[in-house]
């Protein structure tokens, strides 16, 4: 058990490394550095040899990567190449914006669809499931735009309340207020995400209740409800807890959609605006961040199933 | 020394007879560019009619309210916002310099300057050596007063080969700078430039406390202190009560970015901001039939064109780059794509929004039978002809597909490529033979086209090298008789609009939109939110 969970640390470690190394070169493909892009259209040669010598573009590749793991290794996330502010207070900034959204959406968001999906399992075939699925359906295919496009247009121009965008800082609000200060685009990611774990929750349920043992429940005259929640449930929890985690990455790292619309400064949009900026230290630090939370998120979705399957506790 | 009394803001040089005319037209509606023709008839210079302008017209405006606080809403904003004048790239950086900071001149509507750090502007007869008195008791946020040295450090910061400054381009001429005592210092110029004191209105010029160098805050001159910045998210200024001058109405200003036009609109039109840059044209007529909330429209140099490369072989070809003027529909991107905020190009850069604009040059309309004829001339037929473009402005990719459906009319093949807007400017831009371009408004006619039209300049899109045209740009940088100035510059902007090769169909205004509370609009046509000079003078009616 001990030694598998090392394992996986050893394969995440290895993993952010490698994908720091693809994240560097990649930003370097870019046409463009940012000395270039900080001076604009109108520098002249000198200034733009200038700010590349002063950024410490006029290295090699290799050595400015190895500077900057080297730097990252001992904690030091760098310099903004932009604006020589320090990554750190570029990330605290906006860190709280996005983690309050992450954290608020899935606290309401999963153990609502969680709800829905296992309750469709226990009556499939039903009007109730078949709602359920359609709206579900429909909401995989609706991006993200388009549903906030419509939440603005029925909250805000239709019954009057709620902003169009996430006007103010989130500083030194309670829970309700932050709900209340970020209620479209927690709503909007609500429904993003929803409409993949009810799907997941019902049909991993499903699955179980096809297999043999459940059959033998069955034949001894257990209740349904209690066959779901004591039988079903747990063995089904390895691929609805991955499905979850899979689902928090993405509010995390792939909400740039939902920040652009509503206006609200995040992680997912600094890192679109570095990659514009040819930040690639803040591109380096940013990608670190993403790749972390996922590598640990898929760790904790791994131990759960691990810990909730006998079969791999014990391994033969 | 003589004073050119470009900033004396006294009627001093009108008879009374002029002063009463002068309220007669203000009176009547008057624009600005009709009293300065009238005066500039007289024998005022440039900046001496501005200043006699804007104080009789603030005889007719509303007396500004006190109080209140105020949202506006930029667009493009991120990590790369900055609160050093030198590095600023984006009108979010121009307005929240406003708020922070002053200059030693402030630019007026009509493009003129007048005092404002510096009371007093003066210049040796050649335009070779600028003197300005400083103001005395101006005080900085923390307390202490401004002297010589804070301005002497400031400008050192923009000159030399290490200067990373952006405006660097704007002050080439100027050799040093001089301390003359606490309050007077002096710039050396190695050529002449009568323009410099507008120069140092712009921008990048704002004046910091001698040996600053940590910008995570301003402690400028400005009627507002910094409350909170944070690069990408906002910045709240809050009234800075020992301002020098007058402005700073209001309790709080924020400023802030929304990236994406149709939140932007949404935001202002649900009131969750009070004034949005950059509305979008489609959204035009909707504002305007929305209550209480009105365009903020101010016609501007500002435009896109399409450059073909004279030195480069596929490119070269007259005929060519004539036919291509020919083929430009101005009238139809102007009303469709624009929707009338904007004014005709005629493939120059000088209109009528700057003082030095020649109205005597013909318009060059679409002409597919003149165009023809330059086709044939050419002898390219219908091989393709590559033109890449990109959304780097409203009309920027539009005038090449008009363009290419023209051409096709007179057997031109006109092959659009259309690519990203990232990294345009470092991949595409002077590098492609036929490529798009989006410029926005320079203060005087003179900064424009030695930006972009002088034959060694870096940013010369076509490489039209005209030595004619670069004497004359020298020559009229030390002319003071306004019938040769005049003239000159109808010289300069016809030697354009007939050789340099680009075509410009449109100029565009800046087009914002703001709530019709939101008072003291300033309508400097340089930027978004009137040049970005409004943080001074705005103020909240209720």
């Amino acid at each position: 058990m001990l030694s598998l969970i090392l394992k996986r640390l050893g394969i995440g470690v290895i993993t952010v490394l490698a994908v720091s190394v693809i994240i560097f070169f990649g930003t370097k493909i870019l046409p463009g550095d940012a000395a270039q892009i900080r001076l604009g259209q109108e520098a002249t040669e000198a200034n733009v040899a200038a700010m590349r010598e002063r950024l410490g573009l006029d290295k090699s590749y290799v050595q400015q990567y190895l500077s900057w793991l080297g730097n990252f290794v001992r904690g030091d996330l760098g310099v903004s190449l932009a604006s020589d502010t320090p990554i750190m207070n570029l990330i605290s900034d906006r860190y709280q914006n996005t983690l309050y959204v992450a954290v608020l959406t899935a606290v309401i968001g999963v153990p609502i669809s969680l709800t829905l999906g296992i309750l469709a399992a226990m009556f499939p075939g039903t009007l109730y499931d078949r709602i359920l699925t359609f709206v579900s359906v429909s909401l995989v295919a609706a991006p993200e735009f388009f549903t906030a496009t419509l939440l603005v247009l029925l909250m805000v121009f239709v019954l009057g309340i709620g902003n169009a965008v996430v006007v103010g800082s989130a500083d030194g609000k309670n829970v309700f207020q932050l709900i209340a200060h970020f209620a479209l685009p927690i709503i909007t990611l609500s429904f993003v995400i929803a409409s993949q774990l009810i799907r997941m929750s019902r049909a991993a349920v499903l699955n179980v209740m096809s297999s043999p043992y459940i059959e033998m429940a069955i034949l001894k005259g257990v209740p349904r409800r209690r066959i779901i929640l004591r039988h079903a449930l747990l063995n089904a929890i390895g691929p609805i807890v991955n499905v979850v985690a899979l689902n928090l990455a993405y509010l995390v790292t792939g909400v740039v959609v939902v920040e652009v619309y509503f206006g609200y400064p995040g992680l997912a949009t600094l890192i679109v605006q570095a990659v514009q900026t040819r930040d690639f230290v803040l591109i380096q630090g940013l990608g670190m961040i993403f790749c972390m939370t996922y590598v640990l998120l898929m760790l904790i979705a791994d131990i759960a199933a691990i810990t909730s399957n006998p079969r791999l506790r014990h391994p033969k | 020394m003589s004073d050119m009394k470009k900033n004396d803001p006294r009627y001093g040089s009108l008879s009374h007879g002029d002063e009463q005319q002068l309220f007669e037209m203000i009176k009547r509606g008057a624009s600005r560019r009709d009293v300065l023709k009238y005066f500039m008839a007289s024998g005022a210079t440039l900046a001496a009619s501005g200043v006699l302008f804007g104080s009789a017209t603030k005889a007719f405006a509303e007396t500004p309210k006190m109080g209140g606080r105020l949202i506006m809403a930029g667009d493009q904003h991120g990590p790369n916002d900055t609160l050093d004048p030198a590095l600023f790239t984006s009108a979010v950086d121009y307005f929240r310099g406003r708020m922070y900071y002053g200059s030693l001149t402030r630019l007026t509507d009509e493009l003129g300057y007048e005092p404002e750090l510096a009371e007093e502007v003066l210049s040796n007869d050649d335009a070779t050596e600028w003197t300005f008195k400083l103001r005395k008791g101006v005080e900085f946020h923390d307390g202490k007063s401004l002297t010589a040295d804070d301005v002497i450090y400031t400008m050192n910061r923009h000159l030399g080969e290490e200067s990373v400054s952006k405006a660097a381009s704007l002050v080439t001429m100027v050799d040093r700078w001089e301390k003359v005592n606490d309050h007077e210092v002096k710039a050396v110029l190695n050529s002449p430039n009568a323009d410099l004191p507008i120069a140092l209105g712009t921008f990048h010029f704002k004046i910091l406390q001698e040996g600053t160098t940590d910008f995570s805050t301003a402690v400028g001159t400005g009627p507002y202190k910094v409350k909170e910045f944070a690069p990408g998210v906002r910045t709240i200024g809050t009234r800075f009560e020992n301002f020098w001058g007058e402005g700073g109405y209001l309790d709080e200003l924020e400023h802030y970015g929304i990236g994406d036009s149709t939140s932007r609109l949404n935001a202002f039109l649900a009131g969750d901001v009070d004034a949005m840059v950059n509305l979008p044209p489609k959204a035009i007529d909707q504002v305007e039939g929305t209550d209480g909330k009105d365009i903020w429209s101010l016609q501007a140099g500002a435009y896109v064109n399409i450059t073909p490369r004279l030195d480069m072989e596929q490119s070269s070809n007259q005929h060519m780059w004539q036919a291509m003027q020919l083929l430009q529909d101005r009238q139809r991107l102007l009303k469709g794509v624009l929707k009338g905020q904007g004014s005709l190009g005629n493939d120059q850069p000088i209109n009528a929004a700057y003082f030095d604009h020649c109205p005597d040059i013909p318009q060059r309309e679409l002409d597919p039978e003149k165009a023809k004829w330059h086709w044939e001339q050419s002898g390219i037929g219908s091989t393709p002809v590559p033109v890449v473009a990109a959304e780097v402005a409203p009309g920027a990719v539009e005038q090449c597909l008009f363009m290419q459906r023209e051409g096709q009319k007179i057997g031109a093949n006109f092959d659009v490529k259309k690519v990203t807007t990232d990294g345009y400017w470092g991949a595409v831009w002077l590098k492609e033979p036929i490529c798009v371009a989006s410029w926005n408004m320079r203060p005087t006619a003179n900064i424009m086209m030695t930006l972009a039209f002088e034959g060694s300049a870096a940013w010369n899109e076509t490489r039209w090298n005209n030595d004619n045209f670069n004497q004359l740009l020298v020559d009229v940088r030390g002319e003071t008789d306004p019938d040769a100035r005049r003239q000159k510059y109808c010289d300069l902007q016809t030697m354009i609009h007939e050789e340099n090769g680009m075509s410009l169909p449109v100029h565009r205004n800046y087009v914002d939109a703001a709530a019709s509370y939101v008072k003291g609009r300033s309508n400097v046509p340089l930027n978004n939110f009137g040049g970005a000079e409004s943080p001074v003078t705005l103020w909240r009616d209720a």
